[in-house]
């Protein structure tokens, strides 16, 4: 029941429409009363030969008045109470979804995709059944079982009531037993069909090897004891699920045995009319629902507890990237200084980068080149606030980036990712990503200033075409330019291109270089890149090898070093004049 | 199609209905005899719930209202109505458990018959065809068929249910029985009314979930673009918006359900009752009349409207149903077969000579990738193919697995038809070593046997060993045992390739096709794996894709491909000195590798 206490935020806040929903169950629940009554009382005035045209027409009257009654009042409960469950689905989802877009790093590797997805739909789920199924159990129990309860009692009598209902709390236990147990099988179910599920995407994506090694066969038998497992799990489901109503029937059936047999004998001896008796075996059958009902209610109310365990978990989790009280709220500017000592990933051994100091001065541009996995884009996501565990300071116009809010330094920065994240939309609005209240004209500079205008238009619907899941699959190239249209078009105080134009031809890569040193006269750049190409017109390039800054300098004076710079420089001059002499 | 589906789920003809629910019926064939016993104990089921008012009907208009009843007739009376009570919990265990048992069958023999098929299609299917797509048919779809099978289950209950409450009404009396069906017609508009109105929304409802869900995972995906760029605040309206609008859709559901469903049925049955009273009251009014009768019919007209609520709720899981057979029924209809053999049960590759005969291939008859291809390797030579992506090598060796049929010219092997060899002698006698190591979930032992149970686990060591997969295996906590899983991630490139050199080596092929890793491989493993590539080769007709120069120097014949012809072949030496392509190739990589 704690659960409901839990929730008692949701139910104050729509007490009013809980109240109504309740008070229409509970009328609902006292007219459900009158027509058993009714056909008791018809058939004993029938019986007793007192049955007037009037006295028909007036029961008939309000027989069939209730039966509108019920109507009306039953739309009004189911409307309220779902339609609060439904609400409730969404004011937590919301709550979620906020939450996540402002949760770090750490967070996203710590919950995978998978996980998340599975907390947003099936904890919700639990979560809904007690907003609707809990609430409506319990005050349909507590209503409908009450009222018959009473009327049993006062209406026919007390003797009979008591008895009659000596095997209905059975039902309550079995519902309760049954239901625990059957959730248990239904577990193990499940787990069989999602091995199956493995099982099958193994095989569909290691066709080419089971081809090759010409196990068909032999793969076939396998899935086969893996859908056997599956019928198997299922079959001890079904054994439990099926003993539902047989079950209910029985505990009923004693009920109606010990009515018989009892109310039988108070007619013979003119204690209770026959209609009293009609009208006690319709009243009966009323308390089915109610008791099975309760125990539901205790596995509805287990589960949604747990669900609302994990939802509150995840919301209770925070972020360590928070912006500090009184921060500055001016755009960064001016003089960017890395003074780094040592940084390590939360959770990781070792650490990623050592003793990374440089300087650069606004308006120019940094050259980051090394291997794969040397710490270069560390560099840049240390820069973007992605952590700010590390030991050293950096700088920005002469303030600690951590010191500024996080609107005055992540807007100002334009940072194209090596993953070139792409959203289902338009490709319009996939380059105004960051204002999407920009005009066409200005989406369309920058397009061409990233060289993929040409691009688009060549697609089937120019602008309008819609990458992503559904719609075209772009090269790695074109992914790569709009994500820099999109840096482009914020026309950012600091841009960072992170092996952005690996998948561009070199001379693509020269315009668009070219085209941005035009265009940002006087800001900051960095560029980090495998391509000595990218990066061989920077005022300062820092050559990075295992978190370590191993030679620095301009183009020339690295060449001069003789080093690791040298070598790349000039292996990859041969590989473009020979792509260049086959062209 | 995939497109093709998207139009289909939009509308399904009603004829076009029937055929596939012909079809899909098809698969339940094998379980008839359980589909009809769970159906026998259906109308036993109704009959016994027609029988229990029956009884109380009589113990009253002979017994209680006639007067003078012994304890005797009453104890009969209950006990006869708690024996049939129990038939009828027992009827009705069976009638569930039977027949969800033989759905689940069926639904096991859909799969079955769907997993057989995939392994029949060939790779061009594979090749066209998203592995989600394919994946999302086998399980899920085939998961839908459950509910489409109880949705028959409901109307079978429903339908006897009916009949028989209608029956035993005629048997009591036919006037008030006539009377009553005049809320047939009634029933019906309402069932209609319903099914139009919910499966609108109950589709839009659906969509606007998955679209709810697609948003939250891309959104997830995206964070740090999202965050990056500042549009937290953005996105969140949004997504307020589209949850929003499945709230609303969501609701407009609850408010058709409250509308259509069960408060309806309930007045509709509660009005029934005022016209069986009125009706017997009326009668009553003249003459005396049996008033347990009266009982019964309340009763019947109870059994009557009940089973309806389950029916119309069940009614869009039965589209949902319709849908996803269709599904399942594109993949049964697909053509794609694994190229034909003319199999020639005595054809047997003994030498592993290999000859392509002016060979010509398209994957689509329009664009030819191979164009009159020729060369012969002898028993145990090295061939090696070299040239840039889109040059016709992959496709080679498609033409030599037998994934893609070719078109023109012949391929030979010990002189005999490519086509004539069973498909299982062609590919135990050639192992070909994939690009990128697939892993499969189980043990290192499992992944070298994959699933060829006639292999011993010495061989399996003795195989290791070769490729000297061993000495990182056997520093693995549990050695041969030690689980693979994740598809090897905890492994590295190297040694996945080690572990498929060993599943290929442990059948001791005749032919070798090796298609070499363009990733870079660890340098720890480096060394072991141009090692045991060479030891592989030793003693076996080998094809094999470099990309690496260095690796093929000692090839008996180099061919080099551009757009789908041999623009040059020899050795290496031979190449080299003629100073074409593949001169300036290797001395490119050459300095490569010196830095």
């Amino acid at each position: 029941m704690g659960i409901f206490k839990r929730l008692s935020w949701f139910f104050k806040q729509e007490k009013k429409s809980y109240l109504v929903g309740i008070g229409a169950l509970i009328i609902v629940a006292l007219l459900q009363l009158i027509p058993p009554r009714i056909i008791g009382i018809v058939v004993d005035e029938i019986e007793m030969g007192i049955i007037t045209q009037e006295s028909l027409l007036t029961w008939l009257l309000i027989l069939a008045s209730t039966a509108i009654g019920q109507y009306v009042l039953r739309y009004l409960w189911r409307v309220r109470i779902w339609g609060n469950a439904a609400k409730l689905e969404q004011i937590v989802r919301k709550q979620l979804f906020d939450h996540f877009t402002n949760m770090d790093n750490e967070f996203f590797q710590k919950y995978r995709t998978g996980d998340l997805m599975a907390h947003a739909t099936n904890d919700l789920r639990g979560l809904r059944m007690v907003a609707g199924g809990g609430i409506l159990t319990m005050a349909d129990a507590i209503s409908v079982g009450l009222t018959t309860l009473l009327a049993m009692i006062f209406i026919v009598d007390w003797r009979l009531t008591l008895l009659a209902i000596i095997p209905l709390p059975l039902l309550a236990m079995t519902s309760r037993v049954l239901g625990q147990k059957l959730h248990l099988r239904f577990r193990d179910a499940q787990a069989a069909f999602s091995h199956l599920n493995d099982k099958v995407q193994e095989s569909i994506q290691g066709i080419k090897v089971i081809k090759t090694f010409g196990q068909e066969k032999e793969d076939i038998e396998q899935f086969s004891k893996q859908t056997d497992n599956v019928v198997e799990k299922n079959r001890s489901v079904y054994k439990i699920d099926s003993l539902f109503d047989p079950a209910i029937t029985f505990i009923m059936g004693i009920s109606y045995f010990l009515t018989i047999l009892v109310g039988g004998w108070l007619i013979s001896g003119g204690e209770i009319s026959v209609g009293d008796f009609v009208t006690f075996i319709n009243y009966i059958g009323m308390l089915v629902w109610p008791m099975f009902a309760i125990g539901r209610l205790f596995n509805i109310i287990e589960r949604g507890s747990a669900s609302y365990d994990r939802i509150e978990n995840l919301l209770r989790e925070e972020t360590s990237i928070v912006e500090r009280q009184g921060a500055i709220d001016r755009p960064v500017t001016g003089e960017l200084s890395f003074e780094l000592d040592s940084f390590s990933y939360p959770d990781e051994e070792g650490t990623t980068l050592k003793n990374i100091h440089f300087t650069l001065e606004a308006g120019g541009t940094l050259g980051v080149v090394g291997k794969t996995g040397a710490g270069k884009t560390t560099i840049l996501k240390l820069l973007l606030r992605e952590y700010d565990g590390y030991k050293g300071r950096i700088r920005y116009g002469g303030y600690d980036i951590r010191d500024y809010t996080l609107d005055a330094l992540l807007k100002h920065i334009g940072y194209v990712p090596q993953d070139n994240y792409l959203f289902s939309d338009t490709i319009r609005e996939n380059i105004r990503f960051a204002d999407p209240s920009l005009s066409q004209e200005a989406v369309e500079a920058a397009a061409k200033l990233a060289d993929i205008h040409e691009d688009i238009l060549a697609m089937p619907n120019g602008y309008d075409t819609e990458v992503g899941e559904r719609g075209v699959s772009l090269s790695g190239g074109q992914k790569q330019r709009i994500s820099i249209a999109r840096a482009i078009l914020i026309n950012p105080e600091l841009m960072i291109l992170d092996d952005s134009l690996s998948a561009v031809d070199a001379k693509t890569e020269e315009s668009i270089l070219s085209g941005l040193k035009e265009l940002r006269r006087g800001q900051t750049t960095i560029i980090a890149a495998h391509r000595i190409s990218s990066v061989m017109h920077a005022e300062e390039i820092i050559v990075v090898e295992d978190g370590e800054i191993v030679e620095r300098g301009t183009h020339n004076s690295l060449l001069e070093q003789d080093g690791w710079y040298k070598d790349m420089y000039e292996q990859q001059q041969l590989v473009r004049e020979l792509e260049g002499g086959e062209v | 199609m995939e497109q093709q589906e998207l139009q289909k789920r939009r509308t399904i003809p009603f004829n076009e209905q029937m055929r596939i629910l012909k079809r899909i019926l098809t698969f339940a064939s094998p379980y008839r005899n359980q589909f009809i016993l769970a159906i026998c104990f259906s109308v036993a089921l109704a009959v016994t719930n027609a029988a229990l008012p029956r009884i109380i009907q009589v113990f009253i208009d002979d017994h209680l209202t006639v007067g003078g009843v012994t304890i005797q007739t009453i104890l009969f009376f209950a006990s006869l109505h708690f024996g049939v009570t129990i038939v009828r919990m027992t009827v009705w265990y069976f009638e569930l458990y039977i027949f969800n048992m033989a759905s689940e069958k069926t639904v096991q023999n859909i799969r079955h018959q769907l997993f057989t098929k995939l392994h029949n299609l060939g790779m061009r299917f594979f090749d066209q065809t998203s592995t989600g797509w394919i994946i999302t048919r086998a399980t899920n779809d085939t998961e839908a068929m459950k509910d489409f099978w109880h949705v028959f289950l409901t109307i079978i209950q429903g339908v006897f249910g009916v009949i028989i409450s209608l029956g035993a009404m005629f048997l009591l009396d036919v006037t008030v029985t006539l009377w009553i069906l005049i809320f047939a017609p009634v029933l019906l508009l309402v069932i209609r009314f319903y099914q139009v109105y919910s499966s609108r929304t109950y589709h839009e409802m659906k969509s606007k979930l998955s679209l709810l869900n697609t948003k939250l995972a891309e959104t997830i995906n995206g964070m740090s673009v999202i965050q990056q760029f500042r549009q937290e605040k953005r996105l969140q309206k949004e997504f307020e918006e589209t949850n929003q609008s499945y709230f609303n859709s969501r609701f407009s559901m609850v408010r058709i359900n409250a509308l259509l469903l069960s408060p309806v049925i309930n007045m509709l049955y509660t009005l029934a009752v005022v016209l069986i009273l009125a009706l017997f009251g009326i009668d009553a009014l003249t003459s005396p009349i049996e008033v347990g009768i009266i009982y019964a019919f309340t009763s019947y007209a109870n059994d009557f409207f009940r089973p309806l609520t389950r029916l119309m709720d069940s009614l869009s899981l039965f589209q949902d149903g319709v849908v996803s057979s269709s599904r399942i029924l594109t993949v049964m209809d697909n053509e794609e077969y694994v190229p034909e053999q003319e199999d020639d049960p005595e054809a047997q590759i003994t030498n592993g000579k290999i000859e392509f005969k002016n060979v010509s291939f398209s994957y689509d008859d329009e664009n030819y990738v191979l164009k009159d291809i020729s060369f012969t390797v002898n028993p145990g030579e090295t061939i090696a193919l070299v040239g840039h992506t889109g040059s016709g090598k992959s496709s080679i060796i498609n033409v030599l697995m037998r994934f893609y049929d070719f078109q023109k010219g012949e391929v030979l092997i010990d002189g005999q038809s490519i086509r004539s060899f069973p498909m299982r002698e062609l590919r135990h006698r050639t192992g070909l070593v994939l690009q990128d190591s697939f892993l499969f979930y189980g043990t290192i032992k499992d992944n070298i046997r994959l699933m060829n149970q006639a292999i011993t686990d010495r061989e399996i060591i003795e195989a290791a060993r070769f490729v000297q997969a061993d000495q990182f295996i056997e520093e693995l906590p549990g050695q041969y045992d030690a689980r693979v899983v994740e598809r090897g991630a905890s492994f590295s490139s190297g040694q996945k390739q080690l572990i498929s050199f060993a599943s290929t080596i442990v059948r001791d092929p005749k032919i070798l096709i090796l298609d070499e890793a363009t990733a870079n491989i660890d340098t720890e493993t480096e060394s072991l794996i141009q090692e045991g590539l060479e030891r592989m080769r030793q003693g076996r007709t080998t094809v094999a894709i470099a990309h690496r120069l260095s690796t093929i120097r000692d090839a008996d014949q180099i061919l080099v491909l551009d757009k789908g012809h041999i623009v040059e072949r020899g050795t290496h030496d031979e190449l080299i000195e003629r100073g074409g392509s593949y001169r300036d190739m290797y001395e490119l990589q050459n300095i490569g590798l010196q830095s």
